[in-house]
Order: structure tokens, then sequence, then C-alpha cells
């Protein structure tokens, strides 16, 4: 790599870079404590110049943190960001006195999710077990499936591919409602919600990657005499797999968002969805964030799971 | 590549025949689907004005999946006139406005973040967890309250419904532009550096040109997200027109057709702003060989 490649230079590390971390939280976590135990403040501007100041600390501490090149380099700055952003965004809010009606506090969600967890527990497994996995599944398998008569018949392949372009350019908000009309306000329409937003990307990604196998290697196992079965398994799998894993991490994270705008469109009274819209009904925040950290935090590990599974059976190389 | 090789087909005739075995499918399905709702009708005694069961399932009021002529006579209703309030073209115009507007904010706060992640690598490991993050995060379930919020505040009318839209575009930009901003190689890079340009010289003339066809293969993903968006703005707040007003509209008052022609609407929306995309990025990097 030469000089110019890198913007930035690596930095000596300085003692002062733990120092300015730990000095921020503290600061961060007594103005906190401060302003729940004193009534709200009259003016909130001291206090906001007080958190922008820590804050500017704790940046030139998780800087230290990022300088490294070990294993906390990559983790350790990500964790600290979040903390800081938000114990900061609870000083403020708290400064401020923004009724909780407009913005919880991070310290009233985490609260009203550990209050409401039974009933948000069930509603995550109800969203995410019956309507997004279930759905991911259907479309992947549909997807693929479809992938390999596409691949093996050039008239399908010119008359469907494009439709199934133009189909991935509905908007799911508009889909959904007609499906939920069409099936039912259980959940199998949401189940196929997710299984047609997930289809698509999938039989375009497939295809793709079935179809960019190299002539020479398709040469090689030609010489090799292999079966067009063995061919099948030894190179153009392998070269789609890239492709078709990009096309899941899409799914992955369309599934899940997905199923909570179909349940906007009519439910039987379960899934993340249906609580959203009821508690905003009722401006209960809290709970509606809580259900949305909820949510992430399943989508984020559902994403990493895909994530594991590529690297598990993509050998070498990515997609371009 | 093999579909390289094979000489190049129109796709017309084949696109053709798949459309008219989809209609042929769907016209026993629609019959198939149709008829239980009927006979129950019938059943009950209700007075569809037609004789059987059969010859009613093209007709309901609210059918499980409506007959070609409904879908006809429903797009009659509601694209004429096209330049009258109530009517989709009109609508989708409007939440068209919005989405463009919104990907236009996603493109200045995209580039900004797309910046900083190239320039300084605490930055990125510090915040690029948390974009990505950002992705699994249902927005569209954020998009009520924000809505309130920015209400609260004063923001009105278009604008809200554009924040949401950008809010949902600017990672695919961000994390395009970056990528981009980083694809000048090496060689090209020392070129600059031979002629002791500065860094902002180089970002000029470098590095923001490389980047611009990573940005519009990232609008183009970003544009039908952006969509999704501005819709389920127009649903979560006093709204006066767009297609997210039809469709909440609608789907209260349970009119199916409606919600078809309404998709169909939203589809063809997202189509042409894909196309709008394109035709930008041709003008806009005339110097990439076109197949």
């Amino acid at each position: 790599m030469t000089v110019t490649a890198r913007l930035s230079a690596p930095r000596r590390l300085s003692p002062l870079g733990p120092l300015a971390l730990a000095a921020s939280l503290a600061g961060l976590l007594a103005l906190c404590l401060l302003l729940a135990r004193s009534a709200a403040p009259v003016s909130g501007l001291p206090w906001l110049l007080g958190v922008l100041a820590l804050l500017l600390v704790g940046a030139y501490g998780v800087r230290w943190v990022a300088g490294g090149e070990g294993r906390a380099a990559h983790v350790l700055p990500a964790a600290f960001t979040l903390l800081l952003g938000v114990l900061a965004a609870e000083a403020l809010l708290r400064a401020y006195a923004v009724p909780p009606g407009l913005i919880p506090t991070p310290g009233l969600v985490l609260q009203s999710l550990w209050a409401a967890r039974t009933v948000l527990l069930q509603d995550t497994l109800y969203t995410f077990g019956l309507e997004g996995l279930l759905g991911f599944l259907l479309g992947t398998v549909a997807g693929l499936l479809l992938a390999l008569v596409v691949v093996r018949n050039r008239f399908l392949e010119l008359g469907l591919l494009p439709y199934a372009a133009l189909f991935s350019s509905i908007p799911i908000v508009a889909l959904a409602p007609v499906i939920v009309k069409a099936v039912g306000l259980e959940w199998p329409s949401k189940t196929l919600v997710v299984a047609v937003t997930v289809l698509f990307p999938v039989v375009i990604g497939a295809v793709r990657g079935l179809q960019s196998a190299q002539p020479m290697h398709l040469d090689l196992m030609h010489t090799y005499a292999a079966t067009p079965a063995q061919t099948f398994r030894e190179v153009r799998i392998p070269t789609a797999l890239p492709f078709v894993f990009n096309a899941l991490k899409v799914g992955s994270t369309l599934a899940l968002i997905s199923a909570i705008v179909a349940e906007f469109f009519g439910t039987d009274g379960h899934g993340l969805g249906f609580r959203i819209q009821i508690e905003v009904g009722r401006f209960n925040l809290s709970v509606v964030w809580a259900a949305i950290v909820l949510s992430s935090i399943v989508g984020i590990a559902f994403f990493g799971l895909i994530n594991l599974l590529e690297r598990r059976f993509v050998v070498t190389g990515r997609a371009p | 590549m093999t579909a390289a090789a094979a000489p190049r087909r129109s796709p017309l005739l084949p696109m053709l025949a798949v459309a008219v075995m989809a209609v042929l499918l769907y016209l026993p399905l629609m019959v198939w689907a149709n008829y239980g709702p009927a006979a129950r009708s019938l059943a009950s005694g209700a007075d569809l004005g037609c004789p059987s069961a059969l010859a009613c399932a093209t007709q309901l009021r609210n059918p499980v999946l409506p007959s070609p002529g409904q879908l006809a006579g429903g797009f009659q209703a509601l694209s004429l006139p096209p330049t009258s309030p109530l009517s989709a073209p009109y609508n989708a115009v409007v939440t068209g406005g919005e989405t463009l507007l919104g990907l236009a904010l996603a493109v200045v706060v995209g580039l900004g973040l797309a910046v900083l992640l190239v320039a300084s690598r605490s930055f990125e490991r510090s915040t690029l967890p948390w974009l990505v993050a950002s992705q699994t995060v249902p927005i569209v379930a954020i998009a009520p309250m924000l809505a309130v919020l920015l209400g609260q505040y004063g923001v009105q009318g278009f604008l809200p419904k554009a924040i949401i839209a950008a809010f949902i575009a600017f990672f695919p930009v961000a994390v395009g532009m970056s990528r981009g901003l980083r694809s000048p190689d090496a060689l090209q890079l020392d070129l600059m550096h031979t002629y002791s340009a500065s860094s902002g010289q180089t970002f000029r003339l470098l590095r923001f040109p490389a980047s611009l066809p990573y940005l519009f293969t990232a609008l183009k993903v970003a544009a039908t997200a952006a969509l999704v968006g501005s819709i389920v703005a127009e649903i979560s707040t006093i709204s006066f027109s767009g297609l997210g007003k039809m469709l909440a509209e609608n789907s209260r008052a349970s009119d199916t057709i409606a919600l078809w022609v309404i998709m169909v609407y939203g589809a063809v929306l997202g189509v042409a702003l894909v196309g709008l995309i394109g035709l930008i990025e041709r003008v806009a990097t005339p110097w990439k060989a076109r197949t």
C-alpha cells in the first residue's frame, strides 16, 4: 500500500486517551444522576454546553481506543460511541425536560422493556418466528427453485426476469394491504408478504450467480468428462453462492421490516407492528421504542447469522 | 459469460407469453377465491343482483381477488380526471416529489458521511457498525413518531415525508459513496501526488468523479426504499395528498379494488423513479461505457 492510500496517518498512542474516555463517561453519568435527583432546571443551555464538552472529550478517548490494530480496536469504539450517545441523550432529554410523550429517555425505554418483557417477547416471537423467518425461508426456497428453472430455460429467462426486476420495485407498503385483504388478518398473510419481498432479490441474485461461472472453468470440467450434475455441483453452485448470500443479506433485513409494515394493515392482535401501532396511538412511546430496540436486536442477530453462514459456506472471494 | 455469448434476442415475445400465461392462471384462481364469499353471501340471503355464486364471483363489491373488468373500472374511476386532487396520478406525482426531495437530502447527508468515513478510520470504526445496525431498525416504525416530533417543532407539509425518506435512503448512499471514494487505485493517486495536487484537488478531480457510478448504483437501491419511507410517512402523518393517504383511506374503507389500483400506481412510480435516476446517470457520467 502506498503512502497516499490512507488519508489519515497513524497516530502515536497517548496516555491521555483512557483518561479522557473515563472522564467523559463518568461526567455524563454524573450529569444524568444529578438531573434525575433535582427537578428540571430552568434553562437547558449550560447543561447542553456541558454535555457537548464531555462528548468532545469522549470523542478524543474513542479515537484513542480506535487507534490500535487488534480485535479490541474493531469492537470497542462502536460500543463506547453507543454508550456515550445514550448517556448524552439521557442527560439532554432530562435537561430540556422533553415530555416522555414526545421522546422518552433511554432509561425510561429500558424500564418499559423490562416491565413489558413478556408481552414484547411474545410479539417478537410471533413477528419474527411465524412471519419473518417462515416467510424468509419460503421466499428463499421459492426464489432458488425459480432461479434454477429460469437458468435452464432461455425463453423463461427472457420472459420472466424483467418482471422480477419490475416486481422488486413495488413498494412493500403498497403490496401489503392487497395481500392482507386477500389472505386474511392472521399470520399467513404476513408470512406471504415477507416471502414475496424476499423472493425477487433472491431470484435476481441467484440467476446472476448461476450465470457467472467462467467459461474456462466450465471447459475444464468438460475436459474432465464431468457429468452436468458434477459441473453444477463443483462449479456453478460455488460461483453462485456469493451472489445468493448477498441477496439473502438484503432479504434478512427486509424480512422483519416487511412483517412489521404488513401488520400495520391488519392483524389478529399479535406482533410487534401491531404493538407499535397501538402504543403510538396511546402516546406510550417508551414501549414503542422498546419494541423497536427489540426488533433491531433480532434483526441484527439474523443478519449476523446469515453472515456467519456465508463465512462458513463461501470459501473464497466476494461478489463484485 | 454464457448469456453474452448467445445471440441477443428481443425479450418482448417471451415477456408477452409469460404475461398471457399469468392472466390465464389468474382467472381461475380469482373465480375460485371469490366463489366461497359469493356463495356465503348468497346463502345469507343478500341480493347481489346475479343468479349464481359462479356469476357473482366476478362482481363482488369486496372481492378477495378482483376480476380484470373490476380492475379496469377501478382504474377509470381513480385515474380520471388526472389533475383532480383525488385521482391516483395526481397523488403519485406528489409522493414522487417527496421521494425525490428525500433522495436529494440523502445524497447530501450520505456524501458528508462518506467523506468522514473515508477520511477518518476512528470515525469509521466507531460509527459504521451503528450505521449498518440502523438498517435493521424498522425505520418505518419510527416514522409515525418522527412525524409527530417534526410536527411539534413546526416542520410540516412536504418536508417531514422527505426527511423520513432521506432517513431510509442515506445509508446505501453513504456506503456506496465511501466505496466509490476509495475506488481510485494507487497508480491514479500517485499520479495526483506527482502533480503535487492538494488533497482537496485530489478529491475534486479524482475521488469524487470516480465515486459517481457508485453513487448512482446506490441511488437506484435507495429510490425504492425512499418511496416506501415517504408512503409510510404519509400514512402516519396528517396528509391531504399522496399515495400513502389514499392507501390509508382505502384500507380503512376496505376498498380492495382501489388498493390494487394504488399498488399498480406505486409500482409504476417505483419503476419511474429508478428510470429517472438512470437517465440522470447517463447525463452525469457520460464517460461510462454503455452496453
